[in-house]
């Protein structure tokens, strides 16, 4: 049962000032600002806050802090990486932000790693100019996560663990609350709100072979776009560079930063074919792209290429790259110390998000904001730089925070929405449905979720083409079409994640169809979105976001304009590493 | 293509090359307020890289949706799949089937007898479904122990390259229950801090930014806190990231007793127990315990000792009895450790045998 800490409006109705979605790095930096403002702010997470993805975080977070470094150069490595499409308010607000933004975290007591004087150290990372990359050994969101919730005991934050959101509610235009289900108890409680923040991460499951936590399912970016909110920039979905053969475990870019090479089967390098002078340090979909290519051409063992540190050293090793190299043990059954790792492109993180302007709010549903992996900001554009996800998470859970403060305190959010009770039987009719359908007939699961990934991974990856295109649009249909039927075994009601996994799925689904029309519909390769007929980027046509929008159960595509600023060094220019 | 298709088929969650192994899984329902367990046995397909985790992701996927646990990352970073697996407390996502089958000396992990995986819940927690435990009570003793750092008079201004090395160690940690699971202290005292709370409090008494070192270390030493610890090292071999709980716990002591923190039965005992051995070579037990609870505590002990004496375990009570051949190697240890003592705060020149 939900404790009160808001006012309890009837058995199972509950209000606060401020609702956040999502207990990762963005939404508890977004509900501390709701808190220290004095507004009831409570947090709703499926799994317990220091589960949140945000603690996979391995390499860092960029602030220009060294007195050597800029901030401009920040942004502008940072507009440069987005391939231009990166919104250009937004990202010079993230990084002239950043310094002070990484110096909080370090007031709260997150222990990131020093110097002999004192000051944070920092290294370097792909696609800057600059080591500026702060960092907590290789486990920084991990150390960010722990500083945000000792933060939040601190304050007594509210927050909602294993509550899975089932419905964004909306009242005129206007995002009012959400429905949850206590995962505990099964319950269903409708919580009303001035201001809705949603920070629930990405969605990287929906590629078979992915960095993300079984739980990045997309719930709140789905959930919005049915609430009427649009998702932008959804074709740009990043490739990490380095995930591990196997599993597809994360391998920090930062262990390139300290100097890993990427070698062949015959452990040669092979980097200075297509970024002659950043090598391994390229930007992400470079790196990505050149692997794949790579591989393809012969050059791989069984499906990957190889990341060596060898050369670095077993005392720096040992030192900086620990987790690195207990991961590599445990999941690939190599000591980088004597072996180098087998590695492969591996999707890591998903650009778009919910449109908002640069302070989080939604355009399209007042009351709604979003921050973190979920939003589109958009700082990240075509492909986002590594160590700039922490960043956006504690600049921007901090800027909508604040955001969502004034909007309840000071403009339209101060008066109170109301809510219909009807989307709790909406809800809970949807739920009893799914529960009723007999396994006889029916479609398992796993069988679509499996069906879907694989046919991504293939045709909507790395690399794009028409007829790839058009099997993923395919699969997609294949998948809606099935969650019409697919079935669930568990009947009961106290944790049933045989129903919460369903519903992940179907918030997978809808997210899969505005993925692979946005790809399909952006004719040219920018950033992380490589189209074998389109190979060259196309300034004069795609300097713009493509939105998708959810009107009448059918998702509709839009423009909307990148915001520029009048500075002559983020004219689009040719990208090179 | 080939590497596509390499993917595609590498992100299936178990390739049935290796065989199948039985998988028995201690299931558990509330039925009417009460907790109802049995076990269930299931044919599990594996090859070299599957983990129990991604085995009970196909349970539930292929053979039976109700089978519930948590689980998140896949990484051991993220510590949500905490499960008694095989008679430890492990993560479900880091132990492989191939390693628990035969064994792995390095991993520290035996060979499954029968070569049947037995999966269940963590311990010292209630049970609500399955594999899930009630993990509100061990978060709200950390939540107890203030775990944030605090301003105050002890906070030190300057930090530098070495002042996190024994925040690094405890802050590994990622709260996933299995030194709490494997604490045999916890089974005797359930209101016990348990080994995570406490090495996550020697966190902030080791940050040099924290204002109030001495307030905490008063409280740890406190009923329930570190002289609690059995010291059975069970929370060591538990931890999946090297944390060593009770090494923290060790130095929370020591730092306690360094402090002048002396009016615990604890603190007592440690001070007697290393005074006997340096002075004797051995330990007097009645000695001892008069050291630590004083005359009229140890009076009350008489019970006990009378006990002892009956299966003939009763220490004689004359320290003059038996004294050790070589008592000055015992000295010159003694010497040694006091030279280097145990790190138990970042010293910028302790490097010496002791350190860390």
């Amino acid at each position: 049962m939900i404790t009160p800490s808001g006012v309890w409006l009837s058995a199972n109705m509950i209000q606060h000032d401020i609702l956040i979605i999502g207990a990762g790095l963005a939404g508890m930096r977004a509900a501390f600002e709701g808190i220290t403002a004095g507004l009831d702010t409570a947090v709703v997470s499926k799994i317990h806050p220091l589960r949140s993805h945000s603690c996979a975080a391995q390499g860092g977070v960029n602030a220009a802090i060294n007195p050597k470094d800029d901030w401009h150069d920040h942004a502008y490595d940072t507009v440069k990486g987005a391939d231009y499409i990166g919104d250009q308010d937004s990202i010079d607000m993230m990084c002239s932000e950043a310094p002070q933004a990484v110096l909080d975290l370090d007031a709260m007591g997150c222990p990131f790693s020093r110097e002999d004087n004192g000051t944070i150290s920092q290294r370097a990372f792909g696609g800057q100019n600059f080591p500026r990359t702060a960092y907590a050994a290789d486990r920084t969101g991990h150390a960010m996560l722990h500083t945000l919730w000792e933060q939040a005991i601190k304050l007594g934050t509210k927050v909602y663990d294993e509550y899975f959101l089932l419905k964004i509610t909306t009242d005129n235009g206007r995002a009012s609350g959400a429905i949850v289900m206590d995962i505990k108890t099964g319950q269903l409680h409708q919580i009303k709100a001035k201001a809705v923040c949603i920070a629930t991460g990405g969605y990287g499951r929906l590629f078979a072979s992915n960095t993300n936590a079984m739980t990045c399912t997309g719930d709140g970016v789905a959930h919005a776009m049915r609430a009427g909110a649009a998702a932008a920039d959804l074709e740009f979905v990043q490739f990490h560079p380095t995930g591990l053969r196997n599993s597809g475990i994360l391998i920090s870019e930062g262990v390139r930063g300290e100097g890993a090479y990427l070698i062949g089967k015959d452990g040669e390098r092979f980097m200075h074919k297509y970024a002659p002078n950043k090598l391994e340090l390229a930007s992400r979909d470079v790196v990505s792209r050149s692997m794949t290519t790579e591989i393809l051409n012969g050059n791989g063992v069984n499906g990957g290429v190889f990341l060596d540190v060898r050369h670095l050293g077993r005392e720096l090793i040992l030192e900086r790259l620990p987790q690195i190299r207990q991961l590599s043990i445990d999941f690939e059954g190599v000591d980088p110390i004597d072996q180098p790792i087998p590695v492969r492109p591996t999707c890591h993180y998903t650009m778009g998000g919910i449109r908002t302007n640069k302070f989080g709010h939604s355009e399209q549903l007042q009351g709604l904001f979003a921050a973190g992996e979920a939003a589109c900001v958009s700082v990240h554009g075509a492909n986002r730089l590594g160590a700039n996800s922490l960043l956006e998470t504690i600049v921007f859970g901090k800027i909508t925070g604040k955001d969502m403060v004034d909007f309840v305190k000071n403009r339209e959010g101060r008066e109170w929405p109301s809510v219909d009770s009807a989307d709790v039987q909406e809800v809970s009719g949807l739920i009893a449905k799914l529960k009723a359908r007999p396994s006889a007939g029916g479609v398992k699961q796993a069988t679509i979720r499996h069906e879907l990934t694989n046919a991504m991974q293939e045709y909507c990856g790395v690399f794009r083409d028409p007829e790839g295109l058009n099997k993923a649009m395919a699969a997609v249909q294949n998948a809606k079409a099935d969650m019409e039927n697919v079935f669930v075994d568990d009947k009961s009601d106290a944790f049933n994640t045989d129903v919460i996994t369903a519903i992940e799925l179907s918030n997978l689904v809808l997210l899969a169809e505005a993925t692979v029309m946005a790809a399909i519909t952006r004719t040219e390769s920018r950033g992380a979105h490589s189209r074998s007929d389109y190979p060259n980027r196309d300034d004069a046509n795609w300097i713009t976001h493509i939105t998708s929008t959810v009107k009448d159960g059918q998702i509709v595509l839009g423009r909307d304009n990148v915001r520029t600023l009048d500075n002559p060094k983020y004219a689009p220019a040719e990208r090179k590493y | 293509m080939t590497y596509i298709q390499n993917m595609a088929m590498d992100a299936k969650p178990v390739v049935a090359n290796e065989g199948t192994v039985t998988f028995r899984i201690l299931r558990g329902t509330i039925v009417g307020g009460k907790l109802v367990q049995k076990t269930q046995d299931f044919e599990v397909p594996y090859d070299a890289r599957t983990t129990v985790l991604s085995a009970l992701e196909w349970i539930k996927g292929e053979i039976d949706g109700t089978l519930t646990f948590r689980r998140s990352c896949r990484a051991s970073i993220c510590g949500s799949c905490g499960m008694y697996i095989n008679g430890r407390s492990r993560l479900a996502c880091k132990i492989k089937v191939i390693d628990l089958l035969s064994g792995n000396e390095h991993k520290n992990i035996a060979a499954a007898k029968d070569g049947v995986i037995e999966v269940g819940p963590q311990r010292n927690q209630p049970v609500l479904k399955d594999l899930i435990v009630d993990i509100q009570p061990f978060y709200e003793k950390v939540k107890a122990l203030d775990p944030f750092v605090q301003d105050g008079a002890e906070k030190e201004e300057h930090v530098n390259k070495n002042s996190f090395e024994q925040v690094n160690m405890v802050s590994n940690c990622i709260m996933c229950g299995a030194c709490y699971s494997d604490c045999t202290a916890m089974v005797e005292n359930p209101n016990f801090f348990g080994p995570a709370a406490l090495a996550k409090a020697y966190r902030f008494v080791a940050d040099p930014r924290e204002g109030h070192k001495t307030d905490r270390l008063k409280e740890l030493s406190e009923k329930n806190g570190i002289w609690d610890c059995t010291r059975c090292a069970m929370c060591i071999d538990a931890c999946p990231k090297g944390v060593a709980p009770m090494e923290a716990i060790v130095k929370l002591r020591s730092l306690a007793i360094e402090a002048g923190m002396m009016n615990t039965i604890g603190a007592r005992k440690s001070t007697s127990l290393k005074g006997e051995i340096e002075d004797w070579g051995v330990v007097n037990e009645p000695f001892m315990l008069l050291r630590a609870l004083g005359p009229i505590g140890a009076l009350g002990q008489i019970g006990n000792a009378l006990n002892l004496a009956k299966v003939g375990k009763i220490p004689s009570p004359f320290p003059f009895e038996h004294k050790p051949e070589k008592l000055h190697e015992i000295s010159a240890i003694y010497k040694e450790l006091k030279e280097n003592p145990l790190d138990v705060k970042t010293r910028n020149e302790d490097t010496g045998p002791g350190a860390g």
